[in-house]
């Protein structure tokens, strides 16, 4: 299909911009791990007596807790990180159980809200672009004017977007240095400024390209990239994974008056 | 003082041409009143009235009431004595909240600074039906519903497990109604929200806990009766330039919970939203569950334009406070050496 | 009560006011040990401006010299970014006085910020009445020129 009967296939607002309303979602397993990788057994190994084995906090989910092979939605293949930086991602996965921040049902931060395994819903008008995200009710109001700096760190961001044409380009600032990439330890630090690039290729596609400025944690500007499909069931609808109660267990398990396992707690 | 340097540029854009000083209804592309934006719901005006009083407060009353509430602001923002000493031992003799530590400073609460104005009338009560602004009587299957809620809960001190915890302490919806529906003012802080209207979809954001609505518009399709998600199933469509929504499919959780206590699945709540001028959106909502009222009963809240940005309020993430309360119980049961008979 | 005498009765209690409302926010009562009081005076040497309470870490000198740092509990910064909150508001190497209640687990220094001023006894932050009175601009204008919020 030529480049000229995609675009005039594509909804528009009233207003004439590009109709990215509805609920999207990333394919393939960005989530797992950005960078291109080999299948493995899990997310955090110790060692074996032949080969490194999965960690005794993930050794239940077997396959269900392997990471895919990935062919990595980083451009150009690597993350730059400075030296510093590397061995700290690497300690990140050693210690994967105790550091992802997924795992307490935290608030995922950007781009890795956009690629988590669970849809988001657009919302955009002549004066606003809204995204609900599914996983852990994230949310981001994009503002279309720009307020000032943020005053405060937080896990989300404060991004202000505007038009290139047809491409709709929201720069955030103001991250805290909470937030991973991914599960494969990939982070950054509270100096971190993302532009994202929206771009509808087709009426159900969208081009997400995220470029990533943080020089305390790597030696240039990187930029991933991946095509956003919607959902185009009748049905469909952002659902709710409200995921904090999920995890009180895990957190606050050992501050039960009777624990579980405890003599009181069984 | 008021922070005008974060006014939403949303409200400049929406100001329209004035014409023999009357107001032109802001409109979005589809020609349907524009509802978006950041507002808030803060006020003085309780939920429900006091027995025997009027619908409407006199000027002077509601001059005297907000004076006094500007007065206590003044009081509180004056300096304290550098060289004070530590608080007493057993208590400072706060009460209700503040739980007889002290609370915190009152500059961080904001619990609104205003009687709630609506259509001109200083109100008494957000409540307007029943006519006594009160809550109407409820079923006798309702107490029963609720008695035996209770009962389940006695059998744990609150300390006991963070499910103990009311759902707001645990960072997993908003205080009170403030999401709800209906959407009702915490009288703490951060009684804000934030609008975005499609043609087909509205979207509603509470500040608090950042729950989102999302009202599809349209002839509803009625969601399966065990799919019940938090703050219920809504759709809304249009009567002339008041947005009908009507919700229903309440989680159960949500129905064991403050105003919607022991209701049933039957509960479907109703709510109109109408731009009354340029700095007002007037919300009503009705609340009907023939099994649990007596009667439907139904409010009036003004929603008034937010100067300012509505932030992220993530509480899961740096709830030190959860931890703070469980593992004091426990270190408190171990001083008094054995087990603590629950509170009550 | 004549206003006069209620402002004086206020005066001295710079804590919060009730407002009790239907549904009652977590309580302070059972995070904090109402027998374990506390005043602490040293500089912030870390803010965390989260949610559901903000905290201000403080280093103070105990008697035997050795320093320790204590977390105080604020409330929702939300509210003092839109009263003009900013990062160079309150920062690291300030010095604070507080007095409050430490949490009911000892093990931790943890403490309710119930005063929490400069060390000339003014108010870390002030509260607006939404009014725009006179007196607070003037009041905003004095802690500016103090380099203060």
């Amino acid at each position: 299909m030529s480049a000229d009967a995609q675009t005039a296939e594509i909804p528009r607002t009233q207003d004439g911009r590009p109709d990215m309303n509805g609920i999207w979602q990333a394919l393939g397993n960005a989530h797992w791990d950005i960078e291109p990788h080999a299948a493995r057994a899990a997310l955090q190994m110790q060692p074996g007596p032949v080969v490194p084995v999965p960690a005794k906090p993930v050794l239940a989910f077997g396959a269900v807790g392997s990471v895919p092979s990935g062919v990595g939605v980083v451009v150009g293949g690597e993350i730059p990180y400075l030296p510093e930086a590397r061995a700290k991602k690497i300690e990140n996965q050693e210690n994967w159980s105790e550091r992802d921040p997924e795992i307490k049902c935290y608030l995922p931060g950007v781009p890795r809200a956009t690629y988590m395994p669970f849809p988001f819903q657009i919302f955009q008008s002549s004066s606003h672009f809204f995204i609900a995200y599914e996983y852990a009710g994230a949310l981001r109001n994009i503002y279309m004017e720009d307020p000032g700096p943020a005053q405060v760190d937080s896990w989300m961001g404060q991004s202000v977007g505007h038009w290139e044409g047809d491409t709709f380009v929201a720069e955030g600032s103001g991250f805290n240095d909470q937030t991973w990439f991914d599960r494969a330890g990939n982070h950054h630090s509270a100096s971190m400024t993302v532009v994202e690039r929206y771009t509808m290729t087709s009426p159900d596609h969208i081009l997400y390209e995220a470029t990533i400025e943080d020089p305390e944690t790597f030696s240039r500007p990187w930029m991933i990239r991946m095509p956003l499909y919607r959902h185009v069931n009748e049905d469909a609808r952002l659902g709710q994974f409200k995921c904090v109660e999920f995890v009180e267990e895990l957190m606050y398990g050992q501050l039960r008056k009777n624990p579980i396992g405890s003599e009181e707690g069984r | 003082m008021i922070a005008m340097s974060g006014f939403s540029s949303d409200v400049k854009a929406q100001v329209q041409t004035q014409t023999d000083g009357q107001w032109v209804m802001p409109r979005t592309a589809d020609g349907r009143p524009d509802l978006q934006g950041n507002w808030t719901n803060a006020t003085i005006t309780p939920i429900q009235r006091r027995r025997d009083q009027d619908a409407v407060y006199s000027l002077e009353e509601a001059s005297r009431l907000e004076g006094g509430r500007a007065a206590r602001t003044e009081a509180l923002n004056q300096p304290s004595d550098p060289d004070r000493v530590a608080p007493p031992v057993g208590g400072d003799g706060s009460t209700g909240a503040a739980g007889g530590v002290g609370g915190y400073n009152y500059f961080w609460i904001d619990a609104g600074d205003r009687v709630a104005m609506f259509d001109g009338e200083l109100r008494t009560s957000l409540i307007v039906d029943p006519a006594d602004g009160r809550y109407p009587s409820r079923t006798d299957a309702s107490r029963q519903r609720m008695a035996e809620a209770s009962q389940f809960r006695r059998q744990f001190g609150q300390y006991d497990n963070p499910e103990n915890r009311p759902l707001a302490e645990r960072c997993i919806v908003s205080f009170g109604s403030n999401a709800g529906p209906p959407m009702l003012p915490n009288y703490f802080y951060n009684n804000n929200y934030t609008i975005v209207q499609t043609p087909d979809h509205i979207m509603i954001m509470t500040e608090m806990v950042h729950d989102v609505r999302i009202i599809r518009m349209g002839t509803p399709k009625p969601l399966p009766e065990h799919v019940k998600p938090w703050f219920g199933d809504s759709w809304g469509h249009w009567e002339g330039d008041t947005l009908v929504v009507e919700t229903t499919n309440f989680s159960p959780t949500q129905l064991n919970r403050g105003q919607l206590s022991g209701a049933t699945d039957n509960l479907k709540i109703t709510e109109r939203f109408t731009r009354a001028d340029e700095y007002t959106l007037n919300y009503e909502f009705t609340v009907d569950d023939q099994e649990t009222w007596t009667d439907t009963w139904s409010g009036e809240v003004p929603f008034t334009r937010l100067p300012g940005l509505v932030y992220e309020y993530a509480c899961h993430e740096g709830n030190y406070a959860m931890f703070n309360v469980l593992s004091g119980a426990r270190a408190q049961e171990r001083r008094e050496g054995g087990r603590q008979t629950p509170e009550r | 009560m004549r206003k006069n005498q209620t402002i004086l009765a206020l005066i001295g209690l710079a804590t919060v006011v009730t407002v009790v409302p239907l549904m009652a926010h977590h309580a302070f009562g059972a995070e904090f040990d109402r027998d374990a009081p506390i005043r602490l005076q040293g500089p912030v040497v870390r803010l965390e401006w989260v949610n559901p309470h903000a905290w201000i870490h403080l280093e103070i000198t105990k008697e035997d010299g050795t320093n320790e740092v204590w977390m105080v509990e604020g409330g929702t910064p939300n509210t003092l970014l839109r009263r003009g909150l900013r990062r160079d508001c309150l920062t690291p190497g300030t010095e604070i006085i507080v007095d409050g209640y430490q949490t009911k687990d000892h093990s931790l220094t943890r403490a309710n910020g119930r005063d929490v001023t400069f060390t000339d006894g003014t108010k870390i932050f002030l509260g607006s009445s939404g009014t725009g009175a006179p007196y607070e601009a003037e009041m905003l204008a004095a802690r500016q020129q103090q380099g203060r919020c």
